[in-house]
Formats: structure tokens, sequence, C-alpha cells
């Protein structure tokens, strides 16, 4: 997983793979995922890689990071609310967005995010 | 009738040109990145470094087994051959001309194509499938640069490398038959070779196994990026690429052989 984060910085940004792994595992402890750096893709559940891939989204250069239907990406999840609060303690200055269809309506409602239609 | 069959060749004939251009042209693409330094960043050095690793060092024990046996078997027909025929004064270019210039980068191209081509056909072809070649895209990655010629630049490597490894094992292994129905000691059999031996053979050497190895690791990365998008499709990717090329293997050996008769 690690390698997959680091990629982005070492192609965009020409950073050396010591430097932009040591940034990619600094995200993935901040969420307390430090433990899946070496895992391989089969070895972690849905809910890591999409934390995976958030922080990879982090490490390109867009300003807006979208997340579409995260309920169909995440097994099982019930509240977005965990996810979200999670997203937060990596404390990005992008602007994150959710993309989800009206069916999925309710599982925004009263929640930390802004609903837009 | 006879228009459609006229249809149907001229239909066929702009198919198989129009594949040999695209392919030309993905050759020439590659190539062109190969000489652009912005090619070798980070990442794809630290590909290039796992691919040469999976390609020349993971092979090497059972390369070594390999290149020792045939070694001594071959070495040794090519000797009886030579004594039957009276051609006892031209063992050694014979010997040189066999090992060096054909049998080692043509056997070492073989086994890298059945071992580490058939490898990447399918690597390709499941990340195509799996749509990971698109996220790639997605984040403006250069598939050239980190997946394609990583693996093109380890094959010349892995092909050049053992191509010579295979030779020198070759031709030492040899002098064990020599030795045996031949009785001849280690400094005529050496002499015998450092005579024979030219420029000319080091060279072909270098040039068929940069062409193998180039093209071990062209074609099936090809194929692999035009397999359709099924997992039933990724078998037949990897037949047709095998198949293409084994038949480029072939098509550089009798180039090589034609350029030589010259």
């Amino acid at each position: 997983m690690l390698e997959n984060i680091a990629l982005i910085k070492e192609v965009h940004e020409l950073l050396g793979r010591e430097k932009a792994e040591a940034l990619a595992n600094e995200y993935l402890q901040k969420i307390g995922l430090s433990h899946i750096g070496l895992y391989r893709l089969n070895q972690c559940s849905d809910v890591e890689i999409f934390y995976v891939m958030f922080i990879r989204a982090l490490m390109s250069k867009a300003t807006d990071v979208i997340i579409t239907t995260p309920f169909s990406l995440i097994s099982n999840l019930r509240d977005i609310e965990p996810i979200i609060a999670t997203l937060k303690l990596l404390g990005s200055e992008k602007n994150i967005f959710i993309l989800d269809s009206v069916i999925n309506e309710l599982h925004y409602k009263e929640k930390s995010c802004h609903i837009v239609k | 009738m006879l228009i459609k069959l006229i249809e149907s060749v001229g239909e066929k004939t702009i198919h198989a040109f129009s594949s040999v251009y695209e392919a030309l042209r993905f050759t020439s693409i590659c190539l062109t990145h190969m000489l652009n330094p912005l090619s070798y960043n980070p990442a794809m050095r630290m590909v290039l470094t796992k691919q040469i690793y999976f390609t020349a060092v993971g092979i090497l024990p059972l390369f070594v087994m390999m290149a020792f046996l045939f070694g001594s078997v071959i070495i040794g027909v090519v000797i009886v051959l030579a004594t039957e025929y009276n051609l006892q004064e031209q063992i050694g270019s014979i010997i040189i001309t066999f090992v060096i210039d054909e049998f080692s980068p043509f056997f070492t191209a073989l086994l890298i194509a059945l071992r580490s081509g058939t490898a990447i056909n399918t690597e390709i072809a499941v990340m195509n499938v799996n749509k990971e070649l698109n996220t790639l895209r997605e984040y403006k990655i250069d598939l050239i640069d980190y997946l394609f010629l990583p693996r093109i630049i380890s094959g010349i490597i892995s092909v050049t490398s053992l191509s010579i490894l295979f030779a020198i094992i070759m031709l030492n292994s040899g002098y064990i038959f020599t030795l045996f129905y031949m009785n001849m000691d280690l400094h005529t059999y050496k002499y015998l070779l450092i005579n024979a031996i030219e420029v000319k053979d080091l060279a072909i050497l270098l040039l068929k196994s940069i062409a193998f190895g180039f093209v071990t690791m062209l074609i099936p990365i090809y194929s692999g990026l035009k397999t359709e998008n099924a997992y039933t499709a990724i078998p037949i990717s990897v037949l047709n690429g095998m198949v293409k090329l084994f038949v480029a293997l072939f098509f550089i050996e009798v180039l090589s052989l034609l350029i030589q008769s010259l």
C-alpha cells in the first residue's frame, strides 16, 4: 500500500522513494493504519482500501477530491459519519465531495456534511 | 461472389497493415521514451530494479544448471561431429560460432520468453481487464514510463547479461567433454577458444541479445495492452502474444544469419 500511495509523489514531484513512502506512512499513521503499509491489495479490507485510495488522491495536485458512491465502495457501511471523522484526521485542505445517488440520501441527513442536490 | 472475396482479402490486408503500423508506432513511442531522461523517475527506477531481479536473478539457479548440462552435451556433440568430418583444426571457431553467435542468445531469449514474457503478458492483460491501467491514466501516470519501459529495459539487460553468462558457462562446461573425449588439457582448450574468438562474435552476441531482449518484453506488453475487456480474453491474449513473440525471435535469428552470410 505504501508503494501505491507513494507512486503519485514519485512520478509527479520526482520525490525519492524513501521520502515518498515516509510521507505515505505519515498519512496512514494519522488514521491508525500504519500496519497495512506493507500489505498487498488482497490482504486489506474494503475500508482500508478506501482510505488508501483517499490518501492517494490527497497526494495528487488536484484541489478537489471526489468520492463516488462510498456505500458501494465499502461493503456493509451503514454510517458515513465515522468515515468523515477519519478523513478529517488526515487534515487535508483539499475540497472533499461525496457523489452519491438520491437513493442513499438518508445516509447523509443530519450528518456533518452538507448536502447539495 | 468474386467481389465478396476481393472485399474480404482487402479487408484482411488493411487489417494486417494497420496492425503492423500500430505495433511499429508503439515500438517507436517506447524507443523515444527510452531516450528521454525524464522517463527515468524514482518510481520507474524502482520498478526497473525489481524487474531485473525477477527476470535475471530469479532464474539463475535453473539457468546455470541448464547452461552447464547443455554446455557439456552440445559441445560434446559438436566436437564428435567435427572429429568425424576431420574438422579438428576448426573446432575452436566452430565452438565459438555455435555457442557465442547462435546458441547462447537464442536459448536465453527462449527461456526468458517462456518465463518472463508469459508473466508480463498476463500481468498487463489482467491490469487492463481490471481497469488498473485506467486508474494510472487518471492519475496522469505515464504507462510507458512506469510500466512498459522498466520491463523492456530489464529484458534487454537480462537477456544480454544472461547470454554472456550462458556462453561463459557453456564454454567452461564444454571443457569437461574435451577433457574426457579428446584428452585435451585446459591450456590447449583455452588457446583454441582464444585464437578463434573475434570482436565480430562479441558484437553479434551483444546486438542479438539486445534485439531479443527488446522483443521478448515489447511483444507480450503490446499483446497484454490489446486484451479485450473480459477475463476470458486473457488466455487468448497470452497465446497470441507468445506466438507473435516466437515468430519475432525466429525472424531475428534468421535475419542475423542472413546478415552474417553476406
